[in-house]
This record gives structure tokens, sequence and C-alpha cells, in this order.
């Protein structure tokens, strides 16, 4: 340490550049004039040595790499003087990792040093080994630790090393410290004198009790003990005296150790640990100095902790809220954010929320303090403690806070007050008053689920309707409006305007006009909404006013040419529909109700809180009757609730099929628009202009349109074998038909069905848009199968081809029966093979889905930069390139979804995209409609949130695109083994093709049936 | 358990940074630049506490002081007393006063072997090692004494006391 003058000459040099730029030169220098010497071994005596690795730890520290030297560092291990050995260990222990080759080189070295007779070194290797010791060390030193820790003739200076040392050992390989030999000794180690061996001994101890605290019981006293002696006896030698306390570390380990045995049993610890605990409790008072506070404090704390954890007499329990009432009021910063803290904390004790709520004001006042530290707990207490009785002045509180705070609290904030409006509501129209206030305050941070939620709640009470009108037409009032509020009075105006009717300022041509003024102002994905809500009013108007309608009719001619296609379709389809008369009322009715289901926002919530947040609030959520508004558990309208649609465009989810049946159904009326094209469908674009998560139309669907994956009923996979008469309790399914369907969509031979009398096997080739499958099919039995028959249902888009299948197998035999398919264009429908035989009287029947999927068609393929970037750019937009934000994604780390994407032969490339967060892939797509065709896609990920993802999908054709972007998200959303229907597309056409599920959705209650009816 | 000390002057230039999980140098840098840029936003009269899961991952406590132009940071996971560690950064604090009688930056600059003898009787494996600064002052001495006597006569240190183990 001393006489380094190159070192410190280097650090002075360090110190005056003027810049990084100089200093890294000044850097790069010394690291090749400290290469080239390594290299020299003839020149470079140990001092020398010494200094540079001195100097590359100063280099590492300052962001440099220096891996090249970490042999050096390791070899002044085995130097034989103290000041290199010293460096080697010291600078060794900083800069390598566990796992590093060279420790294994060095660890002789080491263990000569540990069980050799020189102190210092004992003390240095024993540094090294509990810094960066891994298992290597763990197996073959963990016996000379223990020697060391319990040896009588060793310093204390080395024995605690030794202890700390051995919690390393243990951490890295349980298996280190022997349960069996070592609680005894644990034990006397709590007997020993020295603070300093105590304090580490105490250490090692928390870690093993909390790996397995039966085996330590007999430590559990000796811990009331050592408390007893610091806190009651103040037997301490004055060198451990901080401030006045007992050594403050060893009573909060002591304390700490005592949190992890569940319970003290024996009644005589238990009375004197209580004596200690309120002798800490009484006895801490707050003074001025801040130092002699905090050691103080460190101790009631964690006191306050083990008296929660033991759970004590309701006397101390309430002693222990009173001090922590006083505490969140007191001018040290540090002991009001404790304060708040623990009171969080205690929030999970039962019987006291009421003492906390006594302190409500006083926490409101911490949402005010300057520092953001105790502003956040603050939040998080009034968000823990909010229930029915308190709920409306805390969220007032939230809501005239958010107006102060920053910007980086806004977020929480608001989504923390919509979430407490929600659960604790006393009155809707209160919750209705929350979520508008916070949109007006906060517009940017109000998620588009916050105003979805209001949405749902209006549209099904009825009562709520004309008060959220009359609302939201107040806030059209103010000058500039958030573009949220815009969407959402629009939609509500939309809906129920015409309530307000008599009321001045709100026939339909005051509220088309207001509205219309904030048309200029807003984005494209909001015109849509303001164009339904025109349409709407248009029709609510009776008798009809021809003024309006000439105004709205002159706003819809004029999207009529409108670039984005989401609006120009509905400027088309509202004009042509607005003159139809009755057609068009019983199109534009009233929104259904919604399906009931949980709350989307307190979901979320539930997701993001830490664990002692969420449990204090689940807990709290069980205890709290809350109000209607908390619709604990979703009813399925049909089969499981399908996941977030994403608003405006929900129609796009369809298959486009889809548009051009549906186009072709009102008697070509509409017929102006390009069936090609992938727009939205448009039943569903009518029945729903905003889809909230799983709006009713995603019931009619499966009568009307052949159904994306998002609106498909699910069905039990049991199910997927009908029995065509009566249940065949003779013919058991072998494995899951949908876990082995996923299967075969990623690899082409394998079981495709199995049940107690046959297999069914597939092997498959492919080739372009060609595909050659095999299907074996084979009697498992000793009697033969009779009437076996084999049909294909094959989609619109491919194009099959089945040899026939013999009407028997014979007993033990196999019959093969090739089968071509042809793909004519992108789809992402599924061929279904009906298979059915007789075995015996039973009649068997399966309908089984053919792995002949939109991913066997594609053609893995590596572009290099030069290739994408070009090909990315030439694809400018919608329909060629979509783009769309997925959340609800399964959560996977980024090399996995790589190998998810090159599994379905969508290849990665590697390093395309600078940001290592995002996946580029290409990929060649061949059918006979398209022929070959390059496929590009974009997955951005979010690091913080792996369940959302930016995806944007490019082809050179519009149905390619997105038919890709679709199979793309159902595989990141889906986990592929789940129970997805076995129908596809069931269209409403001619060609029938399977069994429709028996759907529960009755015609007469649903919406789209009926329009599809007058249509 | 502590994940690591650093001490950074008030203008981000890192003095001492130790990690006791190991980390890559470009992420040590990262999470150093990322402690330092929300201190230096922090106002005077505050508390000493800070969240830092969006650096550190969740169960991630930070205490500092500031002490003249310098911060001293410690990050640990929720097994540590909060307070405890505030007061473990002044016990390190009050070695190196005594260690360089009215320490300040640049003793800290310029002796940077020293600083990591101190910080290794401190603080070891990411434990409480020892909390008497005397304690450490004592084993401090007895380092610079045998390097100084192994510079001068050089000289292989007797061993301390006897091993009788075994």
């Amino acid at each position: 340490m001393t006489g380094m003058r190159g070192l410190s000459v280097f650090i002075s040099d360090i110190r005056n550049c003027q810049n990084k730029e100089a200093e890294r030169l000044r850097v790069d220098k010394e690291l090749g004039n400290i290469r080239t010497c390594f290299k020299n071994e003839k020149v470079l005596t140990p001092y020398k040595k010494k200094k540079y690795v001195w100097k590359m730890l100063y280099i590492h520290m300052l962001g440099y790499d220096v891996d090249f030297g970490h042999m050096e560092a390791v070899s002044l291990i085995s130097a034989p003087k103290y000041p290199e050995k010293q460096v080697g260990y010291i600078v060794t222990s900083c800069l390598l990792n566990e796992n590093n080759d060279f420790l294994k080189l060095a660890i002789n070295t080491v263990r000569n040093d540990i069980i050799g007779r020189n102190e210092t070194f004992q003390c240095l290797a024993l540094t090294l080994v509990g810094n960066i010791g891994g298992r290597d060390f763990s197996e073959s030193l963990a016996p000379d630790v223990q020697k060391l820790l319990i040896s009588s003739s060793c310093r204390p200076l080395v024995r605690k090393k030794a202890a700390l040392c051995l919690l390393r050992l243990f951490r890295k390989n349980p298996d280190a410290v022997n349960v069996d030999g070592w609680a005894d000794r644990m034990a006397q180690l709590l007997d020993e004198r020295d603070i300093g061996v105590l304090t580490s001994s105490t250490s090692l101890l928390v870690a093993l009790v909390s790996n397995n605290h039966e085996a330590y019981s007999s430590c559990l006293p000796k811990c009331v003990k050592i408390l007893e002696r610091l806190s009651r006896n103040q037997d301490v030698p004055q060198e451990y005296t901080y401030y006045g306390i007992p050594s403050p570390w060893l009573q909060v380990k002591a304390m700490r150790a005592l949190q992890y045995f569940p319970t003290i049993e024996d009644p005589s610890t238990r009375k004197a640990l209580f004596e200690v605990l309120q002798r800490i409790l009484m006895g801490t008072d707050v003074v001025k100095n801040v130092n002699k506070n905090n050691a103080s404090h460190a101790v009631l704390f964690e006191a306050l902790s083990l008296v929660m954890h033991l759970d004590a007499e309701k006397e101390m329990m309430s002693q222990c809220v009173a001090l922590l009432g006083k505490f969140i009021s007191v001018r040290e910063p540090n002991i009001r954010y404790l304060g708040l803290e623990n009171m969080t904390r205690m929030l999970m004790i039962t019987d006291v929320q009421d003492i906390i709520k006594k302190h409500q004001s006083q926490i409101i006042t911490s949402l005010k303090d300057p520092d953001i530290s105790i502003r956040r707990r603050a939040l998080d207490l009034l968000y823990g403690m909010c229930d029915v009785s308190n709920a409306k002045d805390i969220v007032e509180e939230l809501l005239q806070y958010l107006s102060t705070a920053e910007f980086s609290m806004r977020e929480e904030l608001s989504l923390k007050a919509a979430i407490l409006a929600e659960k604790f509501a006393p009155d809707l129209s209160w919750y209705v008053d929350v979520i508008l206030q916070l949109i007006d305050k906060a517009g940017d941070f109000v998620s588009d689920d916050i105003w979805f939620r209001v949405v749902q709640f209006v549209t099904n009470n009825e009562d709520l309707q004309p008060y959220a009108a009359s609302k939201a037409r107040e806030y059209l009032d103010k000058i500039a409006i958030h573009e949220t509020m815009v969407k959402v009075s629009a939609y509500i105006l939309g809906e129920y305007g015409h309530l307000l009717a008599r009321q001045p300022g709100c026939s339909a041509s005051e509220l088309f006009n207001i509205l219309h003024e904030k048309l200029p102002t807003v984005s494209t994905p909001t015109i849509p909404i303001l164009l339904s809500t025109y349409a709407k009013l248009l029709m609510h108007t009776q008798p009809p006013d021809p003024e309006l309608q000439k105004k709205i009719w002159a706003v819809f001619k004029k999207y009529e040419s409108c670039i984005d296609v989401e609006i120009q379709q509905r400027a088309v389809e509202y004009f042509e529909l607005s003159k139809k008369g009755a057609a068009f009322m019983d199109v534009l009715a009233e929104m259904p109700k919604f399906p009931e289901r949980q709350s989307s926002l307190i979901k979320k919530a539930e997701d993001v809180e830490d664990t002692a947040d969420q449990s204090a609030i689940k807990l709290r959520a069980q205890q709290q009757p809350s109000n209607a508004l908390v619709l604990a558990e979703p009813q399925p309208v049909n089969g499981a609730p399908s996941p977030l649609k994403v608003p405006i465009v929900s129609g796009s989810t369809q298959d486009p099929d889809s548009v051009a049946r549906s186009l072709s159904q009102p008697n070509g009326t509409i017929g102006n628009i390009d069936p090609q094209i992938p727009s939205p469908d448009l039943l569903s674009d009518l029945l729903g202009p905003l889809a909230i998560e799983a709006a009713p139309e995603a019931v009619s669907t499966d009568q009307h349109g052949p159904i994306g994956a998002e609106g498909v009923p699910e069905e039990v996979d049991g199910s997927a074998i009908v029995p065509v008469e009566e249940q065949t309790n003779s013919t058991e399914l072998i494995g899951n038909i949908a876990e082995r369907f996923h299967a075969l969509c990623l690899k082409d031979s394998g079981v495709l069905y199995e049940d107690s009398h046959v297999q069914i096997g597939i092997k498959a080739e492919w080739r372009g848009h060609h595909g050659r499958l095999v299907l074996f099919m084979g009697n498992k039995n000793t009697s033969p199968l009779t009437s076996v028959q084999a049909l294909i249902l094959p989609p619109a888009h491919l194009k099959l081809d089945l040899s026939p299948v013999p009407d028997t197998i014979p007993p033990r035999a196999q019959v093969q029966s090739p089968l071509e398919v042809m793909n004519i264009r992108p789809s992402r429908d599924v061929a279904v093979l009906d298979f059915s035989y007789k075995f015996g009287t039973n009649m068997v029947n399966a309908k089984l889905r053919i792995p002949a999927t939109l991913n066997k068609f594609l053609q893995p393929l590596q572009l290099t930069s030069e290739e994408f970037f070009p090909q990315w750019r030439a694809l400018s937009g919608p329909p060629l390139k979509l783009q769309e934000v997925v959340r609800g994604v399964r959560p996977l780390a980024l090399p996995e979804m790589a190998n998810l994407f090159n599994s379905f032969h969508v290849t990665v490339c590697p390093g395309l995209d600078p940001n290592p967060n995002n996946l580029v892939a290409s990929t060649t797509f061949y059918s006979e409609s398209t022929g070959a065709m390059l496929c590009l896609a974009r997955i951005e990920t979010d690091p913080a949130d792996r369940t959302q993802l930016r995806m944007t999908v490019g082809s050179g054709d519009p149905s390619l695109t997105f038919e890709l972007k679709e199979f793309i998200k159902e595989q990141l959303i889906t986990i592929p083994m789940g129970s997805r229907a076995i129908v596809p597309a069931a269209g409403s056409g001619p060609a029938q093709p399977v069994a429709q599920p028996p759907s529960p959705a009755t015609l007469a209650d649903d919406p789209g049936a009926l329009l599809a009816g007058l249509l | 358990m502590i994940k690591a000390v650093m001490m950074m002057n008030t203008q981000g230039k890192p003095r001492l940074a130790k990690f006791y999980d190991y980390m890559p140098v470009e992420k040590q840098q990262e999470l150093i630049r990322g402690v330092f840029s929300v201190l230096c936003s922090r106002p005077e009269n505050v508390s000493n506490f800070l969240e830092i899961d969006s650096l550190f991952g969740p169960d991630s406590r930070l205490v500092y002081k500031h002490y003249a132009t310098l911060y001293f940071v410690l990050v640990f996971d929720g097994s540590e007393n909060e307070l405890a560690m505030l007061d473990l950064i002044q016990v390190l604090v009050e070695t190196l006063d005594k260690c360089f009688s009215n320490v300040c930056e640049l003793d800290i600059v310029f002796n940077y072997s020293k600083m990591h003898a101190v910080l290794d009787e401190i603080v070891f494996g990411g434990q409480v090692l020892e909390t008497s600064s005397a304690e450490v002052m004592k084993a401090v001495k007895e380092i610079s004494k045998l390097e100084a006597a192994s510079n001068s006569i050089s000289l292989v240190p007797k061993s301390v006391s006897g091993w009788r183990g075994r």
C-alpha cells in the first residue's frame, strides 16, 4: 500500500484528463504498457507486477475491460511475500467470476494458505473464498474452514472471517455444512464472548435457519440470551458500543434469526424475549443526534418486525401501531419512511386496520413530502389501507395529488386510483366521476384499459347512462381536453346522448357540433369512434333532421377516400347504411351488455404488485365485502373469454374471407369494397365499433364468419371425439388430441390420434406449396375394425386428395393412405379428417385437425442486413405491412422466442436489429396464388414487461401479411397444448364442413344472428 | 446480503466500487451511472433510502450518505436492516477518518489500495464482518506493518500465534 508511486502518478494523470476521450487514451496507453510488461517476464519484478495489477483494478473500476490480466492477478496469489500475495488475493476477488478457470489453478495455494500456520495468509485466503468461492471451493475447503471457525487457538480476526466464509460456501453448496454435526457447534458458537466473532456467527446462523430452522432449534434460546446480554445487561466492550447502543448490528441479526423460527414454544424463553422487546419498544426515543437515532431505530424496527412475526398479545400490537403512528409524524425522514413501510406490512395483521385508519390524515400529508421515497411509501400504504369506508377520501386525495405529482409517479398513481375507485366505489356515479377526472387530469397516463372499463360499466348499468352522458357532455365544454376524453365522451354520447335530448345544449345537432369541433385535433385512431358516434346521433334523431343529416353525410363523404382503411370503410358503410332507414336503426341499436368479467385492471395490478403488497391486498380483498363492481368470477358466455382485443380494428382479427362472404349477403349493396383486402369484417365492425375485451360480438362470430384464433369457442379436449350414436364406453382416448396436433404443427411425423383400438400416425413431406402426407392407420386389436371411413373436410384454401381407405382394417394390421395437399392461398384455416370406425357394435368417430398449417408452407430463409432492410423499407405500410401491439403474450426469454420462431420456419436473423431486445426474422411462403413470397417480421419486446410486444409483419400480399401476423400471434399467445377448438372455419357457406360445436349461445339472444336474419 | 458498496463523488466519478455478486464490467458501469443519476437529483434533508428495483431487481434496497463531495452507497437485499446498513456506512466513514485523520476525497483517490483493505475488513462476501472501527483500525495497521516490514527487510512474516489445530 505504501510506496506505489506508479499507481499514484497514473491516478493523477487520469484526474487531469479533461474529458472521457483523453481518459480513454491515457488508459489505452497504460494497458498497452502493462501488456508488454506482462509478456516480458524477465524484467517483471514482483513489485512491478503488484503495481500493474493494482492499476488494472483501478482501470477496471473506470469501466475498461482488463480480462487479459486475470492470469497475472491469480499468479500473484502464490507469491511468497506478503505484499504481492495480498494484491493477488484482493484483485482476484474483485475481478474474477466464481466459474473462472484460473481459480481452479489457484485452489491448492488457497488451501495451503488456509491450513498453513500464517494467520495473515489465512485471512487473505478466507477473504478470497468468502467473496468469490464457488462450488469447487466449497467441496474442497469446507472442513478446513469449519476447523478454523471452532478452533480455540485462532484469533478472533481469523475466526470471524471463517464464519462468513463458511456462510458463502454453504450458499454455494448446502452440503458444505453437515446439519447433524454442526447444530451443536453452532449453538456453542453463540456463547462466544468476542462480539466480532459473534456477529459473524449470527449471520451464519441466519443463513442456516432460513434453510432449516428445525435442526437449529437449540440456537433459539441462545439468540434470546444474546439479546438479553446486549440490551438488558449492556455487557459489551466499549469499542462495540455504537453511539451508546450496544452493537445494533448484532441485536438486529439476532432478532432476524429469531424471525425464521415459526414460534417460540418454551414459555420462559418467550417471556424473556418479550421482556427484551418491551424494553426496546418503550425505551427508544427520537433524539437530536442523527447517528444515534439511526442506530436505536435500527434495533427498534427490527423489534417491531419480530413482534409482528411472533403474533404478540393485542396490547403489544397496539403499542406497536401507536409507535408507528408516532414515527410517521416525526421530523427525521428516515424514521418517517420506515414508519410508513412498516405500517404497510402491519396491514397484513388483522385487528389493527382501524387503528391505522386513525392516522389517515397524517399519511395523506406524507403524500406531499419533499422526498419521493416517502411519497411512494405513503402511496403504497394508502393503497393498502383503502376500503369501502375510506375509499372516497383516499381516492379524492390521490386525484388531487395527481395534478402536482412528478411524471415518474403519475402512471402508478392513476392506475392505483382507478383500481381503488373500481374496487371500493360506494356508488357507480362516483366511479364515473373519478375516472373522468383521471382522464381529465392525467390523460396521458390513463391506459386504454381504464376507459374501456368505464364504458363497460356504463353499458351494463342503465341507471348510470343518463348521468354518464351528462358528465361527458360537461367535459366537452372545456377548452382543451385530452384525446382519451374525446374518445370516451364520443362513445358515451353516441350510445346515450339521446337520453339528454331535453336538456339545453344536448340536442343531437348540438352534440354533433361540439364533438365535431374536436375532430381536427384528434389522431387517426379516434376518428373512427367519432364517425360511429355521428352515425348513432343521426340514427337517434327522430323525426330526421335534414340539416344534421346533410352535415353528417358531408363528413362521411369527406372520409370516403381517406387513406386509412378503417376510417374509409366506416365512412362508406355508415353513409350507405344511413340511407336504409329501418335497417339502419337495427344495425345501430344500442350496444348489448358486456359479459361480466374480472377487471383487467385489477388483474394487472395483482400481477405487478410485489409479494408483500400483494398478500396484503389479497388479504384485504378477502375481508372486504366490496361493492358489486368487482366481478369475481368471469362468466364465459361461450367458452372461455377471449383475450383482450384491440379496439377499433377489432374486425381485423377476422378472416378476410368473411368480408367477402358478409359483403355478398346484403345483395351487393356495399359491393364497392374490394373483397380481397383483408379489411375488417363488416358484421363485427357494425356490431362492435368498440370491442372492449370480448364484447358480445365474439359470440356472434362463430355463427357467421370463419373464426380467428380468438373468437373460437373453446371445447374440452375430450369432446373432439364425437360419438355418433351413443357414448362408447369401451373406447378410451390415449393422449391429448390437441397436444398431438400442436406437436405435429412443428414436426413432420408423429402420432395424430390414438385410442384403445386404433392409432393414426402421420408422416409428411413439404415442397413449396405442395405437400405429401401419409396416414398410417393401425388396428391394435386382435379383431378387425370395420366400417372404417376417412373423409377430408378441406378448407377453401387447400386442395386435398386422400387415397381411398379400405373399409376394414384386419387385426394387428396397418393401412397406409397417401394424402396430397396443395396450398392455394394463405390462410390459417385447417383441414379436418373425419375418421370413423366400428368396433364390435360401437361406432367411434373422431374429427381430427390435419397439421397442414400455414407454417408448413414456409421455408426457412436467413437474410443479411443488406438483403433485409431494402425489402423492409419497400413495404411501406398497411395492408402490406401490418403492426400490432400484442398483449398477454406468454413470457419468453429472447433466445426461447427465437427458437420458437425458428421452429415454425420463420428464421430469426441475429444481429440485424441494433436493439438487443428486438428480433427480426424472414421466411418464404409458398402458395399457388402468391408463388414464392418473401415475408419479413420484426418483434420488439419490452424487457420490463415480457407479456407484451410489438409485432410488425410484412410481405408482398395483404392477405398473407395478415394471416402470418395472426399466425405468429397465436403462437406467442397460446401455450401450444391448450384446448383450442378442434373445429376450424365453420363457414356459413354451402360446404358446411364439420360438426358445429353445440353452441350455448342461443340465436334469439344473439344480436349477430338477428342482424344476419335482417340482411 | 450486501450486493454492492460504491463510493462516488458528486460528479459521478467512481472512487471505489465493489460488487459482491459477479457483474461484468459494463454492467457495473451501468449500475454506477444509474445510481448516480438518481442520487444527484435528491435534495438535502430527505431520507437516505431509495427505491432501486429498476436497477438491481426486485427486493433490493439502497441507502446512501452524502459527505462533502462524496456519496457512500450500499445496495443490499431484504435480509438486511436498512438503518443498520446506514450505520455501517457511518462506521466505514469514521474508520477512514481515523485512517487519514480528517479524510477527504483526495485521500480516497490516492489511497486506492488502502481503501480496499479497509473495506475488506468491514464487509466480507456481502456480510457485515466488523462493526467496531477500533478493531478495523487494528487489522489495517497490522497489514501496513507487514507490508512495510517486507518492503524494507524482506522478511517472511512470522506466524502470529502457534498453530495447534487438528
